[in-house]
């Protein structure tokens, strides 16, 4: 699969297809699997994992059961209920994949162990922005809840993040990215440059923003600065006073008839606007690619003030132990060693191990999606449809120019309480 | 019946005591399985949740305690009310609504209808959009109702209107129009039911004592199906208090419900103020339904 | 006397009625045709040419989740809970057929149980489980969840059905030395049979399609109505129409082998 050339990108595939359904036929039949441990083969491990549909991919599963004979049973969830299962149900998962923003929650719960950093096979090569919170060593950090600040804890056994990296790592990211406006440009009309052009009275009626209300208060606060009504000293951990400023800001904007919705889902989001229901709206990447791949044109536009990130990772449960410990650690060693960071990078994401994943596309394909580089022939999707024709180029450049922007992380505030008393208030005004 | 008697009295005379003794615990022995069912599942968490609402919770975990600033918080905001009063008036509209069209259905198919089979028939007609899923069934309006829906580029194209109507989908509008879909069998059934029982020799009465069609309706056969619409009542307001992804969906997350506060709050974790909340929209859901059956005794009257 | 009046109201409410069952089934209809949806055709309007993928799709795997186990799930524990809930409200109602302690507050207590809000139940069972340190699962916490809303419907239908039961007949054939097992099996249930029908249809649906009790109780795995709310976190496709038309379809099939047997016990009746 290694820089394959374009014109065999469907051959190779299947072949691989084909190749892993050997591989899972050997196992089953000799309990030999090429490359990796046979242990796991003959004692039929089966990690349970649970997480939004964003990274909770079936091709993850079956490739991870042709590479390493663990079975791995995925279930997906929307992201409010992916938190509850965390912390309510800690019996029902073994590996918890779930945002940064509310394991800042999840983890002091106790309901998940530190990982042992030297048990990471690809620790080092892991994107510093997880580790440091800085992409490049002179990048500046990120407001809200960074990686970085929930990414460590004191001990094995702590349930205090630490303030700088430790031998004991929380989560290994799967996925994360930064979000912008997503535009229709056919419908807009003029250049869209800044978080405040959503305000414009022009888009009254069509524009939304996120409705998890620790992500929609975070695009509110995006627009307020942008808007010059305010400077926060943190977005990601606001005080009671400018939560008030910002809440009020909504309420003002949602009474004149601003929004046309508010979405939950990357569903949602997708349908607003090739429904043509929004015109410009906070976004995805990938959401903007599924809305361009109906053939219906739209944009996520890079603005002056920034990104607003997220990102998710694997947890492992509290529960773990012997075999099954050492499966969640093969299995996330497998995880950053290439194979999903390649597939994720392909659909507009970005994975924790750009190093590996590297490895696992066409030159073409990293020029396009990594580096920012007009793509030389057809860019398809993991399923191999078409998603940008020869010579476009990606929407906000490179990696380094998309994750060294961002302004802000999703974050769960330490006036959460207040927060959500007041987003409802929000909702009802 | 035709097996019953044809078998030969084999236990012609059973000990009367016999019958005594077990006629005692029966009815205790026939009722245990519900009471056990909905004593675990129902009595044991209400319990605890109104105990947790008790509890004072930090930002990660919730501790065991007695606080009522839970409850002061819930019921000192002017939120509460405010989404209380907005998840009211829903309830009523979509009470009056699918009392409405609940009983003009049923009627027509109750007094309407000559033959059993024909309203078997038609009745099923009624039944079967709910056999779909919810998520689907809700889903399906968005497509009707869009700015470039069904409805509106029909409009549009008829040259009705010049521009598609906004307010037809993300509104409050769209949240009633989708919760009248959605539950308006559960008036259709109960209505229809009773009036399938009214004696239709009352009708025939009051109409040779010169009672006019409308007395009729009005003064017979209305007040015979006060059971039915009472039980149909009770579903109905039951179900819209409780209902979150309606009014998500459908009002594009723009209006509020009890609900949808508490899974908000959920969201974040805060299960003590959840709680909370949730032992206050019971409390009001229980008095609301007392008061329906302090009207119409359904127990006698089922 | 009031012929002419009647018909009047009777067309007057035909056409209600027509009205009230189109809208019933516009939305479907709008499910149906978009299940139709081209290979590029997306989840709204316009059509994007005419194809029967999506169906084929629904048997496929899919990017996110799992249809078919989702789909197994659902049916077993709609099926459990039919079941139960059919022997269970059966045997209360024959118990409401005397007076007994408790009586008074145990159909309150079912009331009860229909008026709690869903989410409220979820929440409650979901902490209880925890708090016990049982494992939830679709077959322990999320089948008693579900039990919590059909058996009241149960409870209620028979508790109308033997509030009108004369117990004429079963003296009849006690009179007649039939045993009490006999009169019941061959005198009392063949009697209330299409109720028991009507009450496991209740049943199956409503478990088949619960979705806020079962939000916080399902453990592992989802069941289908969690699932389709799991994937739409990912691009959803017209999969979930075809899906819709499939549950519809699959519907009006029950319904029809529901109707033939509610016929047939009945004919069975009138003949003996």
């Amino acid at each position: 699969m290694t820089n394959t050339s374009k014109a065999k990108t469907g051959i190779s595939r299947r072949s691989l297809l084909k190749t892993g359904a050997a591989a899972v036929g050997l196992a089953a039949g000799s309990g030999v699997i090429t490359g990796f441990p046979t242990i796991w083969a003959q004692s039929n491990i089966t990690l349970r994992q649970f997480g939004t549909g964003v990274s909770n991919l079936n091709a993850i599963a079956d490739k991870c059961k042709a590479d390493l004979g663990i079975t791995l049973e995925m279930t997906a969830t929307d992201s409010d209920a992916a938190a509850q299962r965390a912390v309510t149900q800690p019996d029902s998962y073994d590996i918890a994949d779930i945002e940064y923003w509310i394991c800042k929650k999840v983890f002091p719960s106790g309901v998940l162990q530190p990982m042992d950093v030297s048990r990471l096979k690809y620790y080092d090569e892991l994107v510093p922005l997880f580790k440091t919170g800085k992409l490049t060593p002179d990048s500046v950090i990120a407001q809200g809840t960074a990686p970085h600040t929930v990414g460590y804890v004191e001990a094995q056994d702590s349930k205090t993040f630490a303030k700088a990296p430790t031998n004991w790592f929380t989560m290994v990211p799967t996925i994360y990215n930064a979000d912008t406006l997503g535009i229709r440009p056919d419908l807009v009309g003029r250049d869209i440059t800044t978080w405040a052009d959503i305000m414009d009275p022009a888009f009254k009626g069509k524009t939304a923003i996120l409705n998890i209300p620790s992500i929609g208060i975070m695009d509110a606060a995006m627009i307020m600065e942008a808007t010059g009504n305010i400077k926060y000293a943190d977005k990601g951990n606001m005080t009671k006073d400018e939560i008030d400023k910002t809440i009020d800001f909504l309420i003002k904007a949602k009474q004149a008839g601003q929004f046309r919705a508010f979405w939950k889902s990357f569903d949602e989001s997708v349908n607003l606007m090739a429904s043509g229901e929004v015109v410009i709206q906070s976004m995805w990447s990938p959401a903007v690619a599924a809305v361009r791949s109906k053939g219906i044109a739209c944009r996520f536009q890079p603005l002056k003030e920034g990104y607003r990130s997220w990102g998710g990772g694997l947890g492992l449960a509290a529960h773990l132990k012997g075999a099954e410990l050492d499966a969640a650690y093969e299995y996330i060693n497998w995880y950053t060693s290439g194979w999903v960071g390649g597939y994720l990078n392909r659909q507009g994401y970005y994975s924790a191990n750009m190093v590996s994943a590297k490895k696992f596309m066409s030159d073409d394909e990293w020029g396009y999606w990594i580096e920012g580089k007009p793509a030389k022939s057809e860019i398809k999707a993991p399923d191999g449809t078409v998603m940008e024709k020869a010579g476009a180029v990606r929407d906000g450049g490179s990696f380094e120019e998309r994750m060294g922007k961002v302004a802000c992380w999703n974050s769960v505030m330490d006036e959460d309480r207040y927060m959500v008393k007041r987003w409802n208030e929000f909702i009802a005004a | 019946m035709t097996v019953a008697l044809e078998r030969p009295a084999i236990a012609a005379a059973k000990p009367a005591r016999r019958r005594f003794s077990i006629g005692v615990v029966t009815p205790y022995l026939q009722s245990a399985p519900l009471a056990l069912i909905l004593g675990a599942f129902l009595l044991l968490p209400i319990i605890m949740i109104v105990v947790v609402s008790f509890w004072d919770y930090d930002f990660a975990s919730m501790y065991p305690d007695f606080l009522t600033t839970n409850y002061s918080d819930v019921l000192g905001s002017w939120v509460t009310w405010k989404t209380y009063l907005n998840t009211i008036k829903f309830a009523v509209v979509v009470w009056a609504l699918t009392l409405f069209i609940g009983f003009w259905v049923a009627y027509f198919l109750a007094f309407h209808i000559r033959t059993t089979a024909m309203q078997m028939v038609l009745f099923l007609v009624c039944t079967v959009p709910f056999l779909t899923s919810n998520i689907i069934r809700m889903i399906s309006w968005i497509p009707v109702l869009g700015r470039n829906g069904l409805i509106n580029s029909t409009l549009v194209h008829l040259g009705l209107v010049p521009k598609p109507i906004e307010w037809l989908l993300y509104s409050e509008f769209a949240v009633v129009l989708a919760m009248v879909h959605l539950y308006t069998l559960f008036m259709v059934t109960p209505i229809f039911n009773t009036l399938m029982r009214i004696d239709r020799s009352l009708v025939e009465a009051a109409r040779d004592a010169g009672a006019s069609g409308w007395q009729v309706l009005w003064n017979v056969i209305v007040p015979l199906a006060k059971p039915g619409m009472a039980i149909g009542t009770i579903f109905v307001v039951t179900l819209v208090m409780a209902d979150f992804s309606t009014v998500q969906v459908m009002s594009g997350g723009q209006s509020a419900s009890v609900a949808l506060m508490m899974k908000n709050q959920m969201s974040l974790l805060q299960y003590p103020a959840a709680a909370a909340n949730a032992v206050v929209l019971l409390v009001l859901v229980l008095l609301m339904v007392a008061g329906i059956l302090r009207v119409v005794d359904i127990r006698r009257e089922l | 006397m009031t012929y002419e009046k009647r018909t009047l109201e009777f067309y007057a409410l035909a056409v209600f009625f027509a009205l009230f069952v189109l809208f019933l089934y516009g939305p479907l209809s709008a499910i149906l045709i978009l299940s139709f949806q081209g290979e590029t055709g997306g989840l709204t309007f316009p059509l994007n040419g005419v194809s029967l993928h999506w169906f084929a799709n629904l048997f496929e795997r899919q990017a996110v989740g799992d249809f078919g186990g989702s789909f197994k799930r659902s049916l077993v524990l709609g099926l459990m809970v039919m079941i139960v809930t059919v022997v269970v409200s059966l045997l209360a109602g024959l118990a409401f057929r005397q007076k007994f302690r408790g009586a008074t507050a145990l159909f309150y207590l079912a009331v009860a149980s229909l008026v709690v809000p869903s989410i409220i139940i979820s929440l409650g069972i979901g902490v209880v489980f925890q708090q016990v340190g049982f494992r939830p699962a679709w077959y322990t916490s999320a089948f008693g969840a579900h039990l919590t809303w059909t058996l009241p419907f149960g409870v209620l239908i028979m508790f109308a059905v033997f509030n009108r039961f004369s117990p004429a007949y079963e003296e009849a054939a006690r009179d007649l030395g039939a045993s009490s097992w006999q009169t019941f099996a061959h005198v009392v249930l063949p009697m209330i049979a299409p109720s028991l029908i009507g009450v496991s249809l209740f049943g199956f649906t409503l478990s088949y399609d619960e979705f806020a009790r079962t939000l916080m109780t399902s453990g592992t795995f989802n069941t289908l109505p969690l699932e389709i709310y799991g994937m739409t976190t990912n691009v959803t496709t017209p999969v979930l129409y075809a899906l819709g038309t499939v549950t519809t379809v699959f519907s009006f099939l029950v319904i029809l082998a529901t109707l033939g047997a509610i016929i047939y016990v009945g004919r069975r009746r009138t003949r003996a």
